[in-house]
């Protein structure tokens, strides 16, 4: 979900495809407009003409910038989208890209045009940075797969080639830098080199893009070079490329390219790519290329799935105003993306489009009308009536974080070592704090305890939830059970008033329970038990041990109980 | 002044005050301890009554006369328990001479429990009173005279020991001891303490002597304070006269049982949900990334689902198994769509990445694993779910919160049955009447919907998300039906109702704060 800077005025110059006769357009309208593209308004600057837009979908990367944003509500505007002729295969390509053999090994594919006729505006190279920093940064997954460069055309001298070298034998000043550096050197030193050459960790050979004067364009996904690669405001001649691991997602990018610079003004010329072997657009590429293909989905499935009858000429109406071809037959719609566009992986993404198109407003609400019975789960019911009891005897209840530390789950509870301290415990650790699930509830209620001295006593408190206990013989390594914990805490507080308690819960729950004395860490030896149920064990109580309310800085003795409301439900 | 209004008010100790002070004859003063022999009560009761009456102003301080008390204080008890620094002096002194030892200062500084100040000031005392001498090289030897001062200093600590005594009972010579040997301010070393104590006398005032008359002459239905249970038996509450209680007073506080805040505000969601026709769903706390995921057809490079984002158990890492058929089904729906219609996300599914343990980062995992058991149709679901999430805490992100979610099935679900479903959300759960449906992205519904309602209090706000689950999720779980999946978003509407504007304060650990919220739901 990406988060874009756009200028309002550029906007609205791209609305009306016209650079001079941009309309002022209200925040209101924009806001609605934005629906179109599951665009949120985050920000707006009414002195700078400042917007922060937050951009939804992770399959649409053309709409990750203000050309993308204009386009889409530019088509509804029109009703259709007004072809860009360059998507059009030609007879010939004026330039040639030629990639060197053992490509395929590293960073396969490339695709490149050029752009020529629109003078580069401030706002217009900020753009042009922003939308190559997004498409890389996200949908590239950090250049990984797809990154992108921009250049000066007249410095090029065609045909440019993409081949592998060894690290030290090409040197050039790359963008950033004042001296020339050796590939290896700017993996090194160079800001970007650290950032992205794990991307080549592996690499005995590294790519370059280099010109017929062998030139180098750019150590690709790295770093442009300083002389070639460097956009300037007032530059009107540009070379785009793509190179990357995925073929359609190298070639999408391109194109989205490609349109944003048509839709400033640019004239676009293809590059004809011309690779070693087969891929699966042939061996010689021209790109950008619109190289998508069509999806038929029945009428039918649309208007059942919107549940709404539309018929033909809405839903094309609807297609075409959002930017796809189509032809309508025998109650078949083929619906073409645009060539900036390559999301359709199934034909409801057809669907949410003519939804989309038409607004989501134009439905109706109508209520699901079949009959359900609702009701809540066995072990929720128990909870609720073991939590009303709690309340009528007069505990306070609390809740707590599920994720905490193995300081409070275990070693303040002096269960270090032994089988009530296992946990499931965090890998990927960000702060000891939250790095285990709970397997008790005990601590949860001491962790208020240690806060509360000074709200006033006696204190009664308990609470029901989820906890995690390690078990080797579960397919998940530990099973989730609900437990109730409760505690009393006051200066003359004894094991006979949380027995009280735990006696009163358990004959309105209808069970029948014993003690078994229990040699447990965290309870004074000779005061705790065992609590069975039908000769099994579902809980312990007893007084808490004075060396773990030390450790917790408890200075108020504590009696408390823990029952498995989970394992009780079961007996 | 109504003296029965007076006389209603008063307090049995304040009648017992007020009674003896009357029934002497008119202008009489009683001092306290007089006071509190005649009237029957210890000295905290009296000095309460006493208080309470000079502030009605029934009685008044005839004389006020301040007298100061000697008492030994800890040191003191001390000297007098062992030696006083002079008698320790004096003794050492007699010992060197005697034993023809040389003693200087810094010896008798030396010696245990002696600090360096007693030992000179002892010394100096000792010297003027010429009992030692200080002779060539510092050493101190005795000249066989006595010291006064030691003896009186040990006179008095016998005596003040035995108890507190009036410091004008004492001589002149020896009040003079006492005051260079009592504690004043920058020095507490000492072992005299003077203290003042404050004796008054009091006599009726015009008001008190008019209400003591009327308490003497109604002579005496006996006042209680507590109607007993012996007083009904008997029915003796008929003699007597009940003290009126001055109700405008704050109550003491108690603690009482109550359900947390938060839970509370949960109860009523759950409640509205179950009366929607809702069944509740339960689910672990640890997923495989196959439920959590993969089975909502997120791609396994999925940005969310980096290291950066989910929690990764350490061990076990993965789960012994996940159920087939559903993972090579969800396997292929990934690689090539299978048969869903779909062109899947075209990358080689990892087996072994679905069976990486998680702490589950999102609710709709509990749905995946409700669909894959063969739910009802029609049916509708709903899990309050804890989830866990990689983000730093601050006051609007937790590690771990409550999500509320679910999934409605049936052949009568569509794109408007979704909205009809919204509308139903917005109208129990937030009251609102107006709702806005906005266009969203979620990777496994398709159409999307995000619900803006506006709330009564809140105004315009997000309620929840929601869409139809793509068949890349349902078809392989086994599930033919259209499916709504849905979310609410109900923390925000949490905290307006707590009154709280931290995340982290919905789960305090101050109790205090846990006894005093109200929450208005």
């Amino acid at each position: 979900m990406p988060t874009i800077t756009i200028f309002k005025d550029d906007l609205e110059s791209l609305l009306t495809g016209d650079r001079d006769a941009g309309r002022d357009v209200s925040i209101a309208q924009l806001e609605e407009w934005l629906m179109l593209v599951k665009g949120e308004l985050k920000g707006h600057n009414p002195e700078t003409g400042e917007l922060r837009v937050e951009l939804q979908d992770s399959n649409r990367p053309d709409l990750w910038c203000c050309e993308g944003i204009a386009r889409q509500i530019r088509i509804k505007g029109q009703g259709q989208l007004k072809p860009y002729a360059f998507f059009a295969k030609k007879p010939e390509s004026p330039h040639h890209l030629i990639v060197k053999p053992g490509m395929e090994q590293v960073r396969p594919y490339v695709a490149a045009c050029t752009a020529i006729g629109y003078r580069v505006t401030q706002k217009g190279l900020a753009q042009l940075i922003q939308t190559q920093e997004k498409l890389a940064d996200i949908f590239g997954r950090k250049r990984k797969t797809v990154s992108i460069g921009i250049y000066q055309l007249r410095n090029i001298t065609f045909p440019v080639t993409y081949e592998l070298v060894k690290a030290d034998d090409v040197r050039f000043t790359p963008l950033g830098m004042e001296t020339t550096m050796t590939l290896s050197e700017i993996l090194m030193v160079h800001p970007k080199g650290l950032e992205y050459g794990s991307i080549l960790a592996d690499k005995s050979l590294l790519p370059i893009l280099r010109d017929a004067k062998d030139q180098p364009l750019s150590f690709p996904p790295i770093i442009n070079s300083r002389e070639i690669g460097e956009v300037r405001v007032g530059d009107e001649e540009l070379f785009v490329e793509v190179t990357g691991t995925d073929l359609p997602m190298v070639m999408l990018s391109l194109n989205i390219f490609a349109a944003n610079l048509a839709d400033r003004g640019a004239t676009i010329d293809p590059v004809e790519i011309h690779y070693p072997t087969d891929t699966m657009l042939g061996k010689r590429v021209q790109t950008p290329q619109d190289f998508g293909k069509s999806k038929t989905i029945r009428l039918k499935a649309i208007e059942q799935a919107l549940g709404q009858e539309l018929g033909e000429t809405v839903v094309k109406q609807a297609l075409e105003a959002y930017g796809y071809g189509v032809s309508a037959e025998k109650g078949s719609i083929k619906a073409k993306l645009p060539p900036y566009r390559h999301d359709l992986m199934h034909t409801m993404d057809i669907v949410e489009d003519v939804a989309m198109s038409r607004g989501y407003a134009e439905f109706t609400p109508v209520m699901p009308a079949q009959f359900t019975v609702g009701g809540l789960s066995a072990i929720e019911q128990l909870s609720d009536r073991s939590r009303e009891l709690m309340v009528g005897l007069g505990f306070q209840e609390i809740i707590s974080n599920i994720l905490g530390s193995p300081d409070h789950y275990s070693r303040h509870m002096r269960l270090e070592g032994t089988e009530w301290g296992q946990m499931v415990e965090v890998d990927n650790v960000m702060s000891l704090s939250f790095s285990c699930l709970r397997q008790w509830m005990l601590p949860s209620l001491l962790r208020i305890e240690a806060a509360s001295s000074r709200a006033f006593y006696p204190h009664r408190l308990f609470e029901a939830g989820d906890v995690a206990i390690p078990d080797g013989t579960h397919e998940l390594g530990s099973r989730t059970e609900t437990v109730l914990g409760a505690l009393i805490a006051h200066a003359t507080t004894h094991f006979s008033e949380i027995h009280s308690s735990l006696d009163v819960l358990f004959y309105y729950l209808g069970k029948e329970y014993s003690l078994e004395p229990i040699q447990h860490p965290s309870f004074l030896e000779g005061r705790a038990g065992r609590i069975l149920v039908s000769g099994k064990p579902v809980g312990v109580i007893g007084e808490v041990h004075p060396e773990v309310l030390e450790r917790w800085q408890i200075a108020m003795p504590i009696v408390a109980f823990d029952v498995n409301l989970s394992q009780l439900a079961a007996l | 002044m109504d003296i029965v209004a007076v006389i209603d008010s008063l307090h049995p100790l304040e009648i017992k005050v007020l009674t003896t002070l009357g029934a002497r004859p008119p202008g009489t003063a009683l001092d306290s301890e007089q006071l509190a022999a005649a009237a029957e009560l210890d000295s905290s009761q009296l000095s309460m009554a006493v208080e309470w009456l000079l502030a009605k102003s029934l009685i008044a301080v005839q004389t006020e006369t301040v007298t100061p008390i000697v008492s030994l204080t800890k040191i003191g008890e001390e000297y007098y328990q062992t030696a006083s620094p002079l008698e320790r002096v004096l003794a050492a002194a007699r010992e060197a001479t005697g034993t023809g030892k040389r003693l200087t200062i810094p010896d008798l500084q030396g010696q245990g429990g002696l600090d360096p100040s007693d030992v000179s000031k002892a010394v100096g005392r000792l010297k003027k009173e010429g009992a030692v001498l200080i002779i060539q090289g510092g050493c101190i030897e005795t000249t066989g005279r006595p010291s006064p001062t030691t003896e009186i200093l040990r006179t008095l600590l016998q005596q003040i020991h035995e108890s507190s005594k009036e410091l004008r009972s004492f001589t002149e010579t020896h009040r003079q001891v006492i005051e260079d040997f009592a504690v004043k301010r920058g020095n507490a070393k000492e072992p005299f303490r003077v203290d003042e104590r404050v004796s008054r006398s009091f006599i009726l005032s015009t008001d008190g002597g008019g209400a003591a008359e009327q308490l003497l002459k109604q002579g005496m239905a006996e006042e209680v304070s507590q109607l007993a249970p012996d007083l009904l038996k008997d029915g003796s509450w008929r003699q007597k006269r009940f003290r009126k209680y001055t109700i405008s007073l704050r109550p003491p506080r108690i603690g009482i049982g109550k359900k947390h805040p938060y839970r509370e505000f949960l109860d009523t969601v759950k409640a509205k949900l179950v009366s929607m026709g809702f069944q509740e769903m339960r689910g672990a706390l640890v997923e495989t990334e196959f439920w959590d995921m993969d089975a909502l057809f997120m791609p396994q490079f999925h940005p969310a689902r980096d290291i950066h984002d989910v929690y990764f158990v350490k061990k076990p890492s993965h789960a012994t198994a996940v159920d087939e058929p559903f993972l090579s089904h969800v396997a292929k729906v990934h690689e090539n769509g299978a048969e869903t219609g779909s062109t899947g996300w075209g990358y080689s599914f990892d087996v072994h990445r679905a069976k990486r343990l998680v702490l589950r980062s999102q609710g709709t995992a509990v749905s995946a694993r409700t669909l894959a058991a063969s739910p009802d149709i029609p049916g509708k679901y709903f899990s309050i779910a804890r989830v866990f999430r990689y983000d730093q805490i601050d006051a609007t992100h937790a590690t771990d919160f409550f999500q509320v979610e679910g999934i409605v099935l049936g052949e009568d679900i569509n794109f408007r049955t979704l909205l009809g479903l919204l509308n139903l959300f917005a109208r129990e759960v937030a009251q609102a009447k107006e709702v806005k449906f906005l266009p969203a992205y979620f990777p496994f519904t398709e159409p999307s919907v995000e619900l803006h309602v506006r709330h009564p209090r809140l105004g315009w706000m997000e309620l929840g998300g929601a869409g139809l689950f793509r068949s890349e999720v349902t078809l392989p779980l086994g599930v033919t039906v259209p499916v709504i999946a849905w979310g609410l978003g109900l923390d925000r509407m949490a905290m307006v109702a707590l009154g709280i504007h931290d995340i982290r304060e919905l789960f305090t650990d101050n109790l205090e704060l846990i006894r005093t919220t109200r929450g208005l739901f």
